[in-house]
């Protein structure tokens, strides 16, 4: 596998675990530490058969796959000197404290790489390591609030609305993994680790597509519509409703979109529920006859009516369907359940299946993030139970049965 | 922002992806996206467009002084940063020709065309393999390289519908709403990256290639991996929800006294309840009975949210947020585009950069994501208008005479 010569001690909880996550699946030897007592993600819903337990949280299940599990105490002495050993034979540490913690350990960047000048070491936080938010409470919606994407989502006058399956610190973890791989290119021409600051405010401001931009440029504030986007005076609406569900319609002029809206209306047109004065419209020019006036506004208003009652009396497979052979901008809005049953992914054999402690089938995974002609992403092995790699990992460093009972009766482990 | 950035096209010498070479073929915002963090931390990144049809974030928004014209999207400007632009027209032969001399050039080729482009072109992964084995070569659509829907051409938008993220987002009883414009654009460099510089290190120690194949759709359900799980092992999908939060209450946007102002709060848990109750002055909620535990505030969530939303309209987001941080309540402004220009902790960050600009005078872009302490990004040039580096890159990157160059403008190769 690509990353097969690396070791990466991974000391994230929720708020990184995807980042090691990549590593590991790009075949990084990933060890995962977790306090004794285990990593709070454990203790996140939902649940396997909804019954909450350390083993079964999804979230655990999902963000942990490929890693080896040990635990280890950060707070006591001896568990910090442990964590010393581990990490002069990694080339990468991902952690997820609040700012300072890791430092006020003994475990910060200074103290890990002291005599392991390859270490590459990167901290994910939700505001940054400094300045004066570094110490803010946060949480996936305040970081979507303070980072810009969410006060672009919801309806006109209407309170904002975030994607309900919490999304800011996967943006955040999915920097990591670039930055810590960039910092390894680095380190490959001059010999030399570093240390790597992630903010997640920062990472979820891609999720703008730029109009974050606005008032920097000189341009007017995106205004919020539900299900669409304003295009200057337009509406641009991107959600439509079809006779059993919702699709997704581009529907717009100019030279990019307008040649799919003429094919649309050449479609309508041919099922007779549109003139062929509209369907002969200059779709590409379109833009410019409304803003010079020479054609009224309530023209695009009229026109969107005409699309939304012709795609109302069908259903989202007939258009999804026409979609493909006349080549529209037309998808169905699938819902979770359509997704883990669509053809399309399992056509492209896209889903792995792991065997669960204490679930009676095999679990279905979203399969490799990308198909790889040579060393293919491996699901190798499922999330690990609460130390369940303890004894193989600490006897690299030395320490038999009888050490590691010890400190397990100590609380070191 | 204090400095104005210079402007000066080149082939940067400097940064941890310093000497890296990168043919890019990518459109719109989820190739670029990889593309810019590579030229960011130094690679030579050539990007080829095509006067004969306009790349699409060209024509997107927000706009330099709500203007028009090629050069005013912010967003491709954004996104366009330190790469330097050859305009090169691939419908000719001679075009091809030039691009196939890039792709012996560079280290890693990225290409986002419809699946069947590549293969016309003979430049599909197992014909240059064939030249030149030691080639990164990523492709990224939709729906990846084979499978029923691979035909299917698609932006960011439709991934984000046909992904599911659409219908993670709305009001309940209402439409799906989603998250805003093309989300899986701005998951899927998150998994691309890492690979191709993943598959540099291989090469680098092998001496092999390969090919990655990205599904921008598969790679973005690895943000929605728990409700998939939640789906396939309890028979579970989500419902439109709002904001509310399974194991949070209060959790919501409020309304605040501005116009289009509006204020995140999210209590975590009974004490965070307590802090919030103090930072508003009505202690006395913390003994009603309604609200004294999450399984109450939940039960009671209406009434709970309109005694909250009763306050916070009487102040200002940015004065919410403070007063709510000082007791330890998560809490932040809504932010738009004016709100994060002045937001301190962005400043801190050196988010927002100004650098200057031959059209617009100046221009603002966001800094790279990662801050890192031996091999900082640099920032070198604004985003290429069409055919800016022309001479750069065939001159000297290609090294190609004023006679070949003019025979490949007869040849109507460099529109």
């Amino acid at each position: 596998m690509l990353l097969t010569p690396y070791r990466v001690l991974d000391l994230t909880d929720q708020r990184g675990m995807l980042a090691g996550q990549i590593l590991a699946d790009l075949g990084a030897d990933v060890i995962a530490i977790e306090p004794p007592d285990g990593s709070p993600a454990r203790s996140l819903g939902p649940f396997a058969g909804d019954d909450p337990g350390p083993d079964r949280s999804l979230f655990w299940w999902a963000y942990a796959r490929n890693k080896r599990g040990i635990t280890c105490n950060l707070d006591h002495p001896e568990g910090k000197a442990l964590v010393h050993q581990l990490a002069a034979g990694a080339d990468f540490i991902l952690e997820s404290s609040d700012p300072g913690v890791m430092a006020a350990r003994g475990l910060g960047y200074d103290d890990l790489s002291a005599g392991h000048d390859t270490l590459i070491y990167t901290s994910i936080s939700a505001f940054g390591q400094t300045g004066p938010k570094a110490g803010y409470q946060a949480t996936d919606l305040i970081l979507m609030a303070a980072g810009g994407p969410l006060i672009l989502s919801g309806g006109a006058g209407e309170a904002p609305v975030r994607v309900s399956v919490p999304q800011a610190w996967s943006h955040a973890s999915g920097e990591a993994a670039i930055a810590a791989m960039i910092a390894l290119r680095a380190r490959s021409a001059t010999g030399r680790g570093q240390y790597v600051d992630i903010s997640a405010q920062q990472s979820v401001a891609a999720a703008t597509m730029s109009a974050n931009l606005a008032a920097s440029i000189g341009a007017a504030e995106t205004a919020r519509v539900a299900g669409g986007m304003a295009v200057g005076p337009f509406t641009g609406k991107l959600i439509w409703e079809a006779a059993d569900g919702y699709i997704s319609l581009t529907f717009l002029f100019g030279a990019g979109i307008g040649p799919f809206s003429r094919r649309l209306f050449e479609w309508m047109y041919d099922e007779g529920e549109c003139t062929i004065e509209d369907r002969d419209l200059d779709w590409i020019g379109l833009g410019a006859e409304f803003i010079t006036g020479a054609r009224p506004l309530t023209e695009w208003d009229r026109l969107m009516e005409v699309v939304g009652a012709f795609l109302k009396k069908r259903t989202r497979a007939e258009l999804f369907d026409e979609a493909q052979s006349r080549s529209l901008l037309i998808v169905p809005v699938t819902t979770v359940d359509e997704v883990a049953n669509s053809e399309q992914f399992e056509a492209r054999d896209f889903w792995r299946e792991h065997e669960m402690p204490g679930w009676p089938e095999p679990v279905r995974f979203p399969g490799p993030f990308v198909k790889l002609s040579d060393n293919e992403i491996e699901y190798r092995r499922r999330a690990p139970t609460l130390g369940e790699h303890n004894a193989e990992i600490y006897a690299e460093l030395g320490l038999d049965e009888d050490a590691l009972s010890d400190l397990r009766i100590r609380g070191v482990i | 922002m204090t400095t104005t950035l210079v402007n000066t096209p080149g082939i940067p010498t400097e940064g941890a992806l310093a000497g890296l070479k990168v043919l890019d073929l990518m459109w719109v915002v989820a190739g670029p996206t990889a593309t810019r963090a590579m030229a960011d931390f130094g690679a030579t990144v050539v990007r080829v467009e095509s006067a004969n049809r306009i790349e699409t974030a060209r024509g997107i928004g927000p706009y330099h002084n709500n203007g028009q014209g090629p050069d005013h999207s912010g967003l491709f400007g954004n996104m366009n940063i330190n790469k330097l632009g050859l305009s090169l027209n691939l419908g000719t032969a001679e075009g091809r020709d030039v691009l196939l001399d890039l792709i012996k050039w560079c280290d890693v080729l990225t290409e986002s065309f419809s699946p069947r482009a590549m293969r016309a072109w003979g430049m599909d992964y197992e014909s240059l393999r064939q030249i030149k084995p030691e080639l990164i070569m990523l492709s990224t659509c939709l729906f990846g390289q084979e499978g029923p829907l691979s035909r299917v051409a698609g932006f960011g938008t439709m991934g984000a519908a046909i992904g599911g993220y659409i219908a993670l987002a709305g009001n309940p009883g209402g439409s799906p709403i989603g998250p805003y414009s093309a989300y899986t654009d701005y998951l899927s460099p998150r998994f691309a990256l890492p690979t191709i510089l993943a598959a540099l290190d291989h090469r680098d120690r092998t001496g092999e290639g390969i090919y990655i194949d990205q599904a921008q759709a598969e790679s973005s359900l690895h943000f929605m991996s728990t409700a998939l799980l939640d789906y396939t092992i309890n028979g579970r999908v989500p419902q439109l929800v709002g904001n509310a939060d399974p194991v949070m209450a209060p959790h919501g946007c409020y309304a605040a006294s501005g116009d289009d102002d509006w204020v995140a709060i999210a209590v975590r848990d009974d004490g965070d309840w307590a802090n919030l109750c103090a930072a508003m002055g009505m202690g006395e909620l913390t003994c009603d009975d309604r609200f004294a535990n999450l399984s109450a505030r939940k039960a009671n969530e209406n009434e709970l949210n309109g005694i909250i939303a009763g306050w916070t309209a009487e102040h200002g987001a940015i004065e919410i947020e403070y007063m709510l941080q000082a007791f330890g309540v998560p809490a932040h402004a809504v932010s738009n585009s004016s709100a994060a220009a002045r937001d301190p902790q962005f400043q801190h960050r050196g988010h927002f950069l100004e650098m200057e600009h031959p059209e617009h005078g100046t221009t603002t872009f966001e800094a790279a994501k990662g801050q890192m302490t031996e091999t900082p990004p640099t920032y070198r040039s604004v985003a290429p208008s069409i055919g800016r580096d022309n001479d750069l890159v065939l001159r000297d990157i290609l090294g190609y005479d004023d006679e070949k160059i003019a025979e490949l403008a007869i040849a109507d190769a460099l529109t």
